[in-house]
């Protein structure tokens, strides 16, 4: 195909940033009436829109990568630089309920009982299942390390099991958590402590789902011969994501879990 | 133990493989999903994979324009004043 005589990517026309864009609306307003009319129908619609726009965009970026060939390396390099940046920016997202979680707790105000945890709270042990989330995520960051490893020396089978155990980790670790969530003797409407607690480890959380979607969406891809040994950027960009996701539990379990307890 | 370049010949060895894994034994589609997108028909990537693509966009594009013309109703309600009981 003699069309461009350069190796970057002139995408085709999609309706997909609008139908984003409208989605983002719809999910915005339908939260106030829902707030204000007890209505949930528009909210719930923009979410499905959300949805449909998700999916649709990024079965396009997989025919344009691995069925057109559009991803040639200087568009890889640009994609790269993409994923990295969207991951710093979820860094300094989470930066800000960090800084949160120590103004509050750094100093304890008299309506605390002067001390943190606050007078009244009963916080979880992190030695038990805070310490086997840890262990849980920890050993998904080696699974899928080893996934990547397989991709690259062509070991299908391989790649499929150990990519297939990093999810059932990632499903592992939001189980023990929802429990954990369950059985707290705090909520969210506990002051401060838990304000901090369940919003910080609330996102994260969400952000664990998110990575295994993720990875989930490289398995079946994976299963369907898209990765080649050389390219794989898709696998790569999860794998990234996963560690931040690791990283971010690490920095809760001795901030929030451990220091805080 | 290494598949790539393997292709042609996977056919008949497939059925006697002693292959652990729980997943089928799935053909490589790859190259037919290549001729297909690569075809020089002038079609947008996001409707050339055939009908279902037509039938999901217009689903999405029917929600966005229903929802638009939705939230700009629940504009209009909230901005009238309320009703005293």
């Amino acid at each position: 195909m003699a069309h461009q005589a350069h190796a970057y990517h002139m995408v085709d026309p999609s309706p997909w940033p609008l139908t984003g864009a409208i989605a983002a609306l719809l999910m915005t307003s339908g939260l106030a009436v829902w707030f204000h009319f007890h209505s949930t129908t528009l909210m719930i619609l923009g979410t499905i829109l959300l949805l449909l726009t998700m999916f649709q965009w990024w079965r396009d970026v997989v025919r344009e990568g691995t069925f057109q060939g559009h991803h040639t390396p200087p568009v890889q390099k640009g994609l790269r630089y993409g994923m990295i940046l969207f991951i710093t920016s979820e860094v300094f997202f989470f930066l800000g309920f960090f800084w949160a979680f120590y103004h509050s707790s750094l100093a304890p105000t008299p309506e605390l009982g002067g001390c943190w945890p606050p007078t009244g709270i009963t916080t979880l042990d992190p030695f038990e299942v805070p310490l086997l989330n840890t262990a849980v995520l920890l050993a998904s960051g080696v699974t899928v390390t080893w996934a990547h490893h397989s991709i690259m020396e062509g070991e299908r089978k391989q790649a499929i099991q150990s990519l297939t155990l990093t999810i059932a980790l990632g499903f592992y670790f939001t189980f023990l958590q929802a429990m954990e969530y369950y059985e707290a003797p705090f909520t969210i409407a506990d002051g401060v402590y838990g304000s901090t607690f369940f919003v910080a480890t609330g996102f994260h959380g969400l952000h664990v789902i998110i990575g295994s979607m993720f990875l989930a969406v490289c398995l079946l891809r994976q299963i369907h011969f898209h990765f080649t040994s050389e390219h794989h950027f898709g696998f790569e960009a999860a794998a990234w994501y996963w560690h931040f996701v690791d990283v971010v539990w690490l920095f809760l379990y001795i901030s929030i879990y451990w220091w805080g307890s | 133990m290494c598949l790539c370049g393997t292709k042609a010949k996977k056919l008949p060895v497939l059925a006697s493989r002693a292959f652990s894994s729980s997943a089928r034994q799935l053909k490589n589609k790859v190259p037919e999903a290549q001729k297909l997108f690569q075809e020089d028909n002038g079609l947008p990537v996001h409707i050339k994979g055939g009908t279902g693509d037509m039938m999901l966009y217009r689903a999405t594009m029917t929600l966005t324009i229903a929802g638009t013309c939705y939230s700009l109703y629940w504009l209009l309600m909230a901005s009238m004043p309320q009703k005293k009981a």
